[in-house]
């Protein structure tokens, strides 16, 4: 064995302190030379505590310095896509520093440096205050777990705090610290609690301090509020159980895995994952399956990044996910998919249940098992979502979801006990038919589950597969090209288990190397300027993956008031809870405050005028016409050009003072003077939060157009057709007259009227219609007519269009179509309402590219809010007034002035 | 004793789990959970089969990596259990 590396004594004493405090109850304390734990015991072999000048200390100077530099590019890449939050690259910049002392550290102090490590990212990702709670609640855990009393009373008393620090984290009762510590919380103790009461009761060692607020405090898990439950058997057993330069190796190479996945994540949800509602063909509802699954990759981009990261600390952890989507059954996929979370229902469930039952004898026991698991994960995915979200979700597609899969499981289970799966020590044929049948056929029915269990509800499930029989032209190709490509990728043998043997491979085949390749290819695509001029499309692409938004879906969701009814919180996406868990409580939507006037007709509500209140921690008043503006009189003063300016909640300005909406400041710039006439302008905001196409019109018709308006400027964003669904939904469900003969012969033509009819929800037409026959009354249930408005959406919106821009000549003024969306990027997609509006005799406006290359923290109201701050709504106003300087005619701006300026404000 | 069941192990593994492979690939520190050789209904078989031939019992607590991934350790443990 190598000499061991002698701590100089100042350096002893310095540190001392760590290894005096760290031994747990049983644990005697350690001298500067000795190893300080059994795992250390493991490593001590290793070249990490070698002399210095030995071969081993040279190679792993090299591997820290390379691993080093590789960290600094994955920081690059991180902050290039802006990869999940700005906590995780505050995280991984304190780790990156961290990995560099913690590796030149003796062994015997690494572990103490790791957990003063964690617990300084405590602080750095939650505050100081919320930080220290944290801390100190979590360490009350602890205590409790190490109480001298009876493992039950133990148990029982965690049960109660549990129970206290739900009561919290439902916000019934008040606290010091803010909710967002709840997540983390939950993350760190949830499960770990129950794995290390485990240990506690069946291993005979005791765990040191160190090791204990290392395994519950453990570095990254401060930014990842769903985290792999980490066993802590495992934890402490491979700590430094092998070399530690190929640790760092496998590290690097898991991160490297992690960030791949997150950017093909991205991928798949701006550019393939869309509303289910809104699934028209066969192909859309195959990308869209598809892409449900695909989604997974955050989940397990994230996994890889963690297990990662622990392996530069010295965690040789095992694998999180296995090539899941090659799973060839569904005891396999069951084996791939996050397996620790298979490990710790086999460790807590599973074996106990099956040693329990055993005594049945046969394949009862394994049966029984299995279902117990399946039931359990059930279970806790609630409580953990209650954790995380601070709701239960308990729905039945959930149930349905871990039911069917759980059965499916048994079967194959039973299917093994009878002819046994073969596994192989070496690589298997390149390719396999069978493999590859089995592959795309359990990927399939995978994919069909996985959207199940996303659904909103069974009954929207349902409903979606409505377009399975609309085959579009290329719809048969695609599919023919899914399954060709499937059956290629599936019948290949991929890789085998992670192995440390890297001393057969090529250098070109070398992890360190690959891995730093891979970096560098994503830091080069991270720059479309190199290759814009060859490849637009591909520029285009990936700069729409730099961003961490919203996809149209959830902006939707996310922007809008109006989809209450369609909105399901507990199965909001990752991403946009990540967006609303950081909204205040008291950020209620506009209907829920005294701003806002219910109404029983087509309009179904409105300013309430006079009102004053505080909206988004800003003054909002209303005037006494229902408008978020001065008072005005009806009859236009002469020498005055008036707008009247319609739209959601953009236009109301939401998040900003009165005095602050681009309405204030456009007409403030207008009179200024600048277009060279002596007019005098008033814009009127008439803007209602939440409000869609179909009730600007009803507003403009209603009140606008009785202020004599020269032009009308109706605003909206690339998503307007969801809020006019939503809207002629709530109007026939509420049995509210729509006061267009056009537009109520097109939602007639559609049938959802039938939503209002008398009578039990029962889907599909034509069972309504039998059970009509029968004599049973029936109406269409809400999830079906979700389906079938949004086919005829375009239809809609266009005759909203025309009917806006009619009413508009009709009062002599001219219509504009202001194109603007909240603080984000622009449309992927052409958005077909502005050819719409062309066609329909709008002037049209374009602002859906005006917050392109700008610092849009600095114009938006809110971390979780990207409508226009007060300089984003000067920038509105801004272009605004530019466009109407270059439109000058066909605003009729060109026509004789008045010599006098009449008002002035 | 130690390689009586050590041969008696990789012989049960190799005909039950590992059917066609080279035994030679087998070797005492191969890992078999750890390495997707044994799977839950694999591990309980191998239980199964080591309490019979060794005639003690598992405890639940008992069927993890730590006893059960390697030839060695199922050894190591057998071993603890009958002395």
């Amino acid at each position: 064995m190598a000499k061991r590396f002698q701590i100089p004594a100042h350096v002893s004493r310095v540190v001392g302190f760590f290894r005096i405090a760290w031994p747990w109850s049983g644990m005697s304390s350690t001298t500067a030379t000795a190893p300080a734990s059994k795992a250390s015991l493991a490593a001590s072999d290793t070249a990490e505590v070698s002399a210095p000048g030995t071969a081993g200390q040279v190679r792993d100077l090299g591997t820290i310095a390379v691993v080093s530099i590789q960290l600094v590019l994955v920081l690059l890449v991180i902050h290039l896509f802006q990869l999940e939050s700005r906590t995780f690259f505050h995280v991984m910049v304190l780790g990156t520093v961290g990995f560099v002392i913690h590796a030149l550290l003796p062994l015997q102090y690494r572990l103490s440096f790791f957990t003063l490590l964690s617990l300084l990212a405590i602080p750095v990702a939650l505050g100081l205050i919320d930080g220290i709670f944290l801390v100190v609640l979590g360490l009350l855990l602890i205590g409790v777990c190490h109480l001298p009393v009876r493992m039950a009373a133990r148990v029982f008393l965690l049960l109660a705090i549990g129970a206290l620090f739900a009561v919290w984290r439902m916000d019934l009762l008040p606290a010091p610290w803010s909710m967002a510590i709840w997540p983390i919380l939950g993350a760190m103790f949830m499960f770990r609690l129950a794995l290390y009461l485990y240990t506690l009761k069946h291993e005979e060692k005791r765990p040191t301090l160190a090791q204990t607020l290392a395994y519950f405090f453990m570095l990254p898990n401060v930014c990842f509020p769903l985290y792999p439950v980490i066993d802590y058997s495992t934890f402490i057993r491979t700590y430094y159980d092998r070399d530690a330069g190929r640790i760092y190796e496998t590290g690097m190479r898991w991160i490297v895995r992690g960030l791949l996945h997150l950017l093909l994540y991205r991928f798949v949800y701006l550019h393939l994952a869309g509303d289910p509602i809104g699934l028209l063909t066969l192909g859309d509802l195959v990308q869209f399956l598809l892409a449900t699954f695909l989604l997974y990759l955050r989940i397990s981009g994230q996994f890889h990044l963690i297990a990662g990261v622990l392996h530069l600390y010295g965690f040789r952890l095992p694998e999180t996910n296995h090539l899941y989507y090659l799973a060839s059954s569904f005891t396999d996929f069951w084996r791939r998919i996050n397996i620790y979370w298979k490990d710790f229902m086999m460790k807590l469930v599973y074996y106990p249940s099956y040693f329990r039952l055993r005594s049945w004898g046969g394949n009862a026991p394994l049966v029984a098992a299995t279902v117990i698991v399946f039931l359990s994960t059930w279970l806790l995915h609630s409580y953990q979502w209650f954790w995380l979200r601070g709701g239960f979700r308990l729905e039945p597609q959930d149930a349905l979801f871990w039911g069917v899969l759980g059965a499916l499981v048994v079967v194959g289970s039973l299917r093994e006990m009878k002819s046994p799966r073969k596994p192989r020590l070496g690589r298997g044929p390149a390719w396999s038919a069978s493999l590859a049948l089995r592959r795309l056929a359990t990927f399939t029915a995978i994919c069909i589950l996985w959207s199940l269990w996303s659904a909103d509800t069974v009954g929207s499930w349902l409903l979606m597969w409505m377009v399975a029989g609309n085959v579009a032209p290329g719809d048969l190709w695609l599919l023919a090209g899914l399954v060709l490509g499937g059956l290629l990728v599936a019948g290949r043998t991929w890789s085998v288990r992670e192995t440390d043997d890297n001393t057969t491979r090529s250098f070109y085949r070398q992890p360190a190397l690959q891995s730093t390749a891979l970096l560098l290819g994503i830091l080069v695509l991270g720059n479309p300027d190199l290759y814009a001029r060859h490849s637009p499309q591909l520029a285009t692409t990936v700069a729409s993956l730099q961003r961490s938004t919203l996809n149209a879906r959830d902006a939707a969701l996310h922007h809008k008031g109006y989809y209450e009814k369609l909105d399901n919180n507990s199965r909001m996406s990752m991403q946009l809870w990540t967006k609303q868990a950081q909204k205040p409580a008291h950020w209620v939507g506009l209907p829920d405050t005294d701003a806002y006037r219910r109404r029983d007709d087509f309009l179904r509500g409105d300013l309430r005028p006079g009102a004053k209140i505080v909206f988004e921690d800003q003054p909002l008043s209303v005037n006494h016409q229902g408008m978020r503006d001065r008072d005005y009189p009806l009859a236009k003063p002469a020498g005055t050009y008036r707008i009247a300016l319609l739209g959601p909640s953009h236009v109301m300005g939401s998040g900003v003072a009165d005095g602050e909406t681009f309405a204030d400041f456009l007409e403030e710039r207008l009179n200024r003077g600048d277009l060279g006439d002596n007019r005098h302008y008033e814009v009127l905001n008439f803007g209602v939060a939440g409000y869609s196409l179909l009730q600007q019109l009803a507003l403009l018709e209603e009140r606008a157009v009785t202020f004599q308006p020269d032009a009308v400027f109706i605003t909206d964003s690339p998503g307007l057709k969801p809020p006019v669904v939503a809207h002629l939904l709530d109007v026939v469900s509420s049995r509210v007259a729509i006061p267009y003969p056009g537009l109520d012969a097109l939602v007639r033509r559609t049938g959802v009227t039938a939503l209002a009819d008398p009578g039990f929800p029962v889907p599909f037409e034509n069972v309504r219609a039998l059970l009509g026959a029968l004599g049973m009354e029936t109406r269409m249930p809400w999830v079906e007519a979700v389906r079938r408005l949004p086919l005829s959406a375009d239809s809609l919106v266009q005759w909203t269009l025309e009917r806006i821009a009619a009413v508009t000549r009709g009062h002599g003024a001219v219509p504009v179509f202001v194109a603007l969306d909240v603080v984000v990027d622009p449309p992927v997609k052409e958005v077909r309402a502005l050819q719409d509006a062309e066609a329909a005799g709008f002037l049209v406006f374009n602002l859906f590219d005006l917050w392109q290359n700008r610092d849009r923290r600095a114009l938006i109201i809110a971390e979780w809010d990207e409508h226009p701050n007060a300089a984003g709504s000067r920038l509105i106003a801004e272009r605004l007034f530019e466009l109407m300087q270059q439109h000058r005619s066909e605003l009729r701006l060109d026509a004789a002035a008045p010599q006098l300026r009449t008002h002035s404000r | 004793m130690i390689q009586d069941i050590k041969e008696t192990l990789k012989q049960h593994i190799l005909k039950e789990f590992l059917p066609g492979e080279d035994p030679k690939e087998l070797t005492d520190t191969t890992p078999l959970i750890t390495g997707g050789i044994l799977d839950s209904i694999a591990t309980l078989q191998l239980v199964a089969f080591i309490e019979e031939r060794y005639a003690f019992t598992f405890q639940a607590h008992e069927v993890d990596v730590k006893n059960l991934d390697t030839i060695a350790a199922i050894t190591n443990f057998i071993l603890s259990k009958k002395l």
